[in-house]
């Protein structure tokens, strides 16, 4: 088997067991890696109903075959456990030195399962695998975390943290990477805390296994060259992502006011030209000659690096249009280990009931000191924060009186930083995406407002979304590479499977890839009908209130124009239709056997009937 | 006639600009607008007219706001 390292290590907190595990070839090519890994191991190994938040769910981090190779961008790795935040199938992912170190030390990925009885973090040097105390970290933000794991270890050391959201189970906390910033939106980072594991350091000295290495080697080194050359030459890193606030902000998409309204006349303030003005340093993942990160000062002075979904959370939606001060927000955000986007997607939850009258409480829209303060409480759980803590959609169950029809979320998990108010092929992929809200998975949005109508609810909307999935969602996330040199560079798809062949020795077409992303997709939904075995496709609806007329913009591109309920309806059967899916939204026996899921077809039957 | 330029992201480096109001003599369609702002080198354009997506061949009219865009795929 060329192109894995065969092997996954399994770490038990509970006992302190460490077992280095061989898989199958034909595991490696049923499931490729990254969250067909992740995915896999979970379904295979977690008993339903567990508690996410409990000893007997599993941290899985997962790697793909041109994981952490010297090619365009490959320097991601996938995190996932069972979602706390959710009850579903979570993951994200985060570019990180790990990637590189952890295929080098000779593993595709790490399963962590149990509850250390105190705080410890891993390291992992090759096969040394150490569970070490952890009591000098615990309760330090996660640039303290890094600084002091670089000062015993070296700067040359992959590192994951969590910050104190993470330890403190904050339902969105997330999983932080210094050089890649985060991830595992539906809270992973909270199962990590759940663990009692503060850190991941990861150090190898092995040579990833390659079919070809001077091959791979020579093409991926030209490919960085290259990518590089594009994006010098088109200038895109000058921007990165932010630039996509501003067609926002044109096209009627922005998230303001807790997604109340679309766009703002000051969104400029807070656009790409003032934050590549402001900038103070760039950073990126390993492998990536287009990198994304900007820092900027802070409010306070420190560090705070940016993209889009924190400028569109944390900024417009909440309408603090004072770059630094949303910063400031990001920066507390990434020291905690919070998730930006839930983050802003909660506190604008938060304004809006209050607003309303439907909640009292200490906080309006634009009260960037505030802001502040309350994602203090959250991190920590003190107070009103322990609410926050526990994201939109639990917070609207405790309200009630409708204010979960303006909790901006899908599954339990915010929507990213795009208001779809009128925009139903985006809203479809906010709905359908498999592990709650994530423009990850099929950012159909530009497509859908420039090359067809924008009102239309025809197939073709459909079709569009399941075809980024199986891109997006589906070859990024499991050979395990960042999406950003084939759109924005148009850096073709086909050299993602040329990388593929050269590293595993095989011929496959991306067709062939495809097919593995249906897969993913079908067993991802069978796990969450294994939790939610009285699954209905109510569960695929995007936030009500982009349906309610009385929240219809009064002027601009979209005056008047809101989701129409039947009209949806129909674009989600055309949705179901295209992926072999019934009318709940779950694959038929015939879809799942068709892409060789007759085991798991047959294990989910146990609770709940196929078609 | 009178109209508004947007230009987004990378492209206002390009184009030396980001937001400006232009005075035309005749009428032009989106397509020429690309070539008269030295737009037409590079990546794909993205354009939309007072919000709504506009093809290179349709005409513009006193009063548009025009915004140029490069594609992305998110943040």
């Amino acid at each position: 088997m060329k192109g894995w390292t065969g092997h996954l290590l399994r770490i038990n907190l509970s006992t302190g067991s460490v077992k280095k595990e061989s898989f199958s070839e034909e595991f490696a090519r049923t499931w490729i890696g990254g969250r067909g890994f992740a995915l896999k191991i979970l379904w295979d190994e977690l008993k339903p109903g567990i508690d996410a938040l409990g000893p007997e769910n599993k941290l899985v981090v997962a790697l793909g075959p041109i994981a952490g190779i010297p090619a365009p961008n490959t320097g991601k790795t996938v995190v996932a456990a069972k979602s706390p935040l959710t009850g579903g199938y979570g993951d994200g992912n985060l570019g990180t030195r790990v990637t590189v170190e952890l295929r080098k030390a000779g593993y595709d990925g790490l399963i962590i399962e149990g509850q250390a009885r105190s705080p410890v973090y891993l390291n992992i040097v090759d096969d040394r695998v150490e569970i070490l105390p952890a009591d000098e970290i615990w309760g330090k933000g996660t640039y303290e975390t890094n600084d002091w794991l670089y000062k015993k270890y070296g700067k040359s050391v992959g590192v994951l943290t969590i910050g104190q959201g993470g330890e403190n189970k904050v339902l969105y906390a997330v999983i932080r990477s210094l050089e890649g910033r985060a991830g595992g939106r539906p809270g992973i980072g909270a199962v990590m805390g759940s663990k009692n594991l503060k850190a991941i350091v990861v150090k190898g000295s092995n040579e990833i296994p390659m079919a070809d290495p001077p091959g791979m080697k020579k093409l991926g080194a030209e490919d960085l060259r290259k990518v590089g050359e594009i994006d010098k030459k088109t200038g895109w890193s000058l921007q990165g992502t932010t630039g996509v606030l501003s067609w926002c902000n044109e096209v009627a998409a922005l998230p303001v006011r807790n997604m109340r309204k679309t766009s703002h006349p000051d969104a400029w303030k807070i656009d790409g030209e003032r934050l590549n003005n402001a900038r103070i340093a760039t950073y990126g993942c390993p492998n990536c000659t287009m990198r994304c990160g900007i820092a900027i000062h802070d409010h306070e002075g420190r560090e705070s690096e940016l993209d889009y979904e924190n400028v569109g959370m944390l900024g417009s939606n909440l309408e603090i249009f004072d770059l630094p001060q949303l910063a400031s927000l990001n920066y507390l955000c990434d020291d905690y280990g919070l998730d930006t986007i839930s983050a802003g997607g909660v506190l604008g939850f938060y304004a809006d009931a209050i607003d309303h009258g439907v909640i009292e409480g200490n906080f309006k829209f634009g009260d960037a000191e505030r802001a502040k303060e309350l994602l203090r409480m959250t991190a920590h759980r003190e107070g009103v924060g322990n609410f926050l803590a526990e994201g939109s959609r639990r917070m609207a169950q405790k309200i009630g009186r409708d204010s979960m029809d303006y909790a901006i979320q899908v599954k339990g998990l915010e929507c990213s930083a795009y208001n779809c108010k009128f925009i139903p092929g985006m809203a479809l992929a906010f709905a359908t995406s498999p592990i709650g809200a994530h423009h990850k998975e099929s950012w159909v949005i530009m497509f859908e407002i420039t090359q067809t109508s924008r009102e239309s609810y025809g197939p073709e909307k459909a079709q569009k979304v399941v075809e980024l999935q199986r891109i997006r969602g589906g070859i990024f996330e499991f050979i395990v590479a960042c999406r950003f040199p084939w759109i924005e560079l148009g850096w073709d798809l086909q050299h993602y499977a040329d990388y593929f062949n050269k590293i595993t020795g095989l011929n496959w077409t991306l067709d062939d890839l495809f097919k593995v992303g249906d897969r993913i997709y079908a067993l991802m939904k069978l796990f969450w009908l294994r939790e939610f075995p009285d699954w209905d496709r109510a569960r695929d609806y995007p936030p009500k209130v982009w349906f309610d007329p009385s929240n219809a913009d009064k002027e601009g591109p979209i005056a008047g124009q809101v989701l129409e309920w039947d009209k949806y309806e129909k674009l989600l059967d055309s949705f179901y239709e295209i992926r072999g899916w019934d009318k709940r939204g779950i694959p038929t026996r015939k879809t799942a056997l068709g892409l060789g899921l007759a085991k798991e077809a047959a294990e989910v039957e146990r609770f709940a009937k196929l078609e | 006639m009178k109209i508004k330029v947007k230009v987004i992201g990378p492209f206002i480096y390009q184009a030396g600009f980001s937001e400006k109001e232009l005075e035309l003599e005749r009428r032009i369609t989106a397509g020429q607008l690309l070539s008269l702002l030295n737009l037409l080198e590079g990546r794909p354009k993205i354009m939309t007219r007072n919000g709504k997506a506009i093809a290179p061949k349709e005409e513009l009219e006193d009063g548009d706001r025009i915004a140029i865009c490069p594609l992305y795929s998110g943040g």
